[in-house]
């Protein structure tokens, strides 16, 4: 799911970047340190859309660092249990499928495709109907249901299933 | 992370945007935030019985973990003022566990794992039990019943296609690499013969800047792969690192055909200077291998097929203590018609064969194991052979390398000269046995001539390999 809220954070900033550009410096390292990190409570940033307020900076004793509050506003992406989502196929094996939505990978274990699906040796491994009309290869797009969730520095990991009305594939590449 | 570093506070927004996902989430996923409960990794799932907004900080410092710690603190406070409220507390709790175990139906036996979290249920799992399979995916790991139960499936999958299993090393099977500072002067040239990356389908030497290091195919193995890919589902298993294990694999298989997500390295392995079967997702009997190193199989020698080294550089020949010129500093190569690897592909669409077609009537007990010992013995058959001076006087004759090998090949081995003797296996032609050779008209060759039987697996021309040739 994607959020659109206001984080705070206490950027420290070295005195070489003080002058007419410091609020520039601030949001251009804000950006740096911050979109593309996860953080477990709030998922995924996926970018930072607005400056809400940089407070006023506070030496820190000895270094000559500053350190400024700065309020920001940005759009962060969580996936959760119990969750729709829809993803890309990246790997399909024995064991199952791997998909991803944007940071996050998913993987749907065999346990969780529906049994009347079979895997399919060969140059483009498959799980396919046994009257072949619904195939899951690499590059398919699916729809599952997120039952597990974790959240590293840089990655997210899930446990997805499609065995469950209304889930997988949604869009089948082969016959695009 | 800086992002936990350079911020130690937060601000009251991010504690707006939880407990709104806590409302949001909680109630449409109750069961879920259920088995969090009961995940025995929640330590402090009853220690803040409140969320005031200083714990809320340091939660925002912590992982996952917490956040879903959190989540079912909070869980658990509604729950207790539910009880509170109407004293019906046992009907709300049920139904949760209800809830859940129309999820995973029975107990979760947690076959496997990605990122720590069950593969079945996605509960998180503080063990880590089971083998991991890096190679496959980056944080999957699989317990035993579940590789069983894998290969099992597997198995009839693959003998519907016909197709057996086979892994292949890299180094000195199907190519031979070197450092570019232990390239020598009459290696020099080589440099201005590299093969672009771009297209690497054409090449077979090429120059990997990035790793310092030169790679040189073996002559042949591009039909080699492509026509043993239509009888076996193949893996590469080396003792090189990852990185190198890619970078190998792109270059032999630039269309990504062969080996896809099955490629293993020594990060891999589950013991140290050791290759083994446990990591492959294929049933022992379905297995062959070729490697020039017999002591990395010590579990699977029988699924072994032992191939002639391939030394194309100088490093490579120096490295096995061989002081002769190498094949690059000579400017020539293996045959590609009669090397290695197309003697070997002989053996395998040989050992395919009897396997699908000549077994057919005993499905289930076939063994390639077998089948390879038969094709083997049949490679010296019909010779019996003598060694002369080729053991020391003093050890046991037929506990000797040469003793077993000729053996394993067919032929029988004895100490005694008779009339039914054909081979008289020596280093030198002045042996009394060798003259007894030469008298009753029976081949004379170097222990080499057993050798090559067992790297070609082809009785070879004893001439190739007689006595006087040599000097000693
Ligand atoms: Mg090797
Ligand atoms: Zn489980």
């Amino acid at each position: 799911m994607f959020f659109h809220i206001v984080l705070e954070r206490n950027m420290q900033l070295h005195p070489r970047f003080f002058g007419r550009n410091l609020r520039e410096n601030i949001v251009s390292k804000l950006m740096k340190d911050v979109e593309g990190t996860c953080s477990g409570r709030h998922g995924f940033v996926v970018a930072i859309t607005g400056i809400e307020n940089i407070g006023k900076g506070l030496i820190r004793d000895g270094t000559g660092f500053v350190t400024f509050p700065v309020k920001y506003q940005c759009v962060v992406f969580r996936p959760f249990k119990g969750e729709i989502l829809e993803a890309v196929v990246t790997m399909v094996n024995k064991m199952g499928f791997f998909a991803e939505a944007g940071p996050v990978q998913i993987f749907v274990s065999n346990h969780l495709i529906p049994d009347d699906m079979e895997f399919q040796t060969g140059d483009m491994p498959n799980y396919t109907t046994s009257d072949g009309s619904v195939k899951i290869q690499k590059d398919s797009e699916v729809r599952l249901k997120i039952i597990g969730t974790r959240v590293d520095a840089t990655e997210i990991f899930c446990i997805g299933t499609i065995k469950d009305d209304f889930l997988g594939v949604i869009n089948d590449p082969a016959n695009a | 992370m800086s992002l936990v570093t350079d911020s130690p506070v937060h601000s009251s927004s991010s504690d707006d945007f939880a407990a709104f996902l806590d409302t949001e989430l909680d109630s449409k996923s109750s069961a879920s935030s259920a088995s969090d409960d009961e995940a025995p990794n929640q330590h402090h799932s009853d220690s803040a019985a409140s969320s005031s907004p200083d714990q809320d900080k340091e939660a925002e410092e912590d992982d996952d973990s917490d956040f879903q710690s959190k989540r079912v603190k909070r869980s658990k406070v509604e729950t207790l003022e539910i009880v509170e409220d109407d004293g019906g507390a046992a009907s709300l709790a049920s139904l949760k566990h209800n809830s859940e175990v129309s999820i995973s139906k029975e107990i979760c036996t947690h076959p496997g794992s990605f990122g720590t979290m069950c593969i079945v249920c996605g509960q998180l799992l503080d063990g880590e039990s089971g083998v991991t399979f890096g190679y496959i995916h980056k944080g999957l790991r699989l317990g035993n019943d579940e590789i069983v139960r894998l290969r099992n499936t597997d198995m009839k999958n693959l003998l519907r296609h016909k197709k057996l299993y086979l892994i292949l090393d890299l180094d000195h099977t199907l190519l031979n690499s070197t450092q570019l500072m232990h390239m020598t002067l009459d290696e020099e040239y080589l440099n201005g013969q590299t093969a672009s990356l771009q297209d690497v389908s054409k090449g077979s030497l090429f120059m990997l800047s990035s790793m310092q290091m030169m790679t040189k195919l073996r002559p042949f193995v591009r039909t080699f792969l492509k026509e043993a890919s239509q009888m076996f589902e193949m893996y590469i298993y080396t003792m090189g690192d990852r990185a190198y294990a890619l970078e190998m694999a792109k270059l032999l298989d630039p269309g990504r055909e062969y080996f896809n997500a099955k490629v293993i390295s020594r990060d891999d392995g589950t013991q140290r200077h050791q290759k083994g079967l446990d990591v492959v997702l294929g049933q022992e009997s379905a297995v062959l291998i070729l490697d020039d190193t017999e002591n990395a199989w010590m579990k699977h020698k029988d699924n072994l097929i032992l191939m002639e080294r391939y030394h194309f550089f100088a490093s490579s020949c120096h490295q096995f203590g061989f002081n002769c010129k190498s094949l690059s500093e000579q400017n020539t190569d293996e045959s590609e018609s009669e090397g290695a690897l197309a003697s070997i592909l002989k053996v395998l669409r040989k050992i395919h064969q009897i396997f699908f077609e000549e077994l057919e009537e005993n499905m289930d007990g076939r063994d390639v194991r077998q089948v390879l010992k038969t094709v083997r013995k049949d490679v010296l058959k019909g010779c019996k052979i003598v060694f002369s001076r080729v053991f020391p006087t003093q050890s046991q004759a037929n506990n000797h390398h040469l003793w077993r090998m000729a053996e394993q090949l067919g032929a029988t081995c004895s100490t005694e000269l008779d009339p039914s003797v054909t081979h008289v296996v020596s280093k030198d032609s002045g042996t009394e046995k060798s003259h007894w050779a030469s008298k009753h008209n029976k081949f004379l060759v170097q222990p080499g001539w057993i050798e090559a039987a067992n790297y070609f697996w082809q009785r070879q021309p004893e001439e190739n390999f007689s006595v006087n040739q040599i000097k000693n």
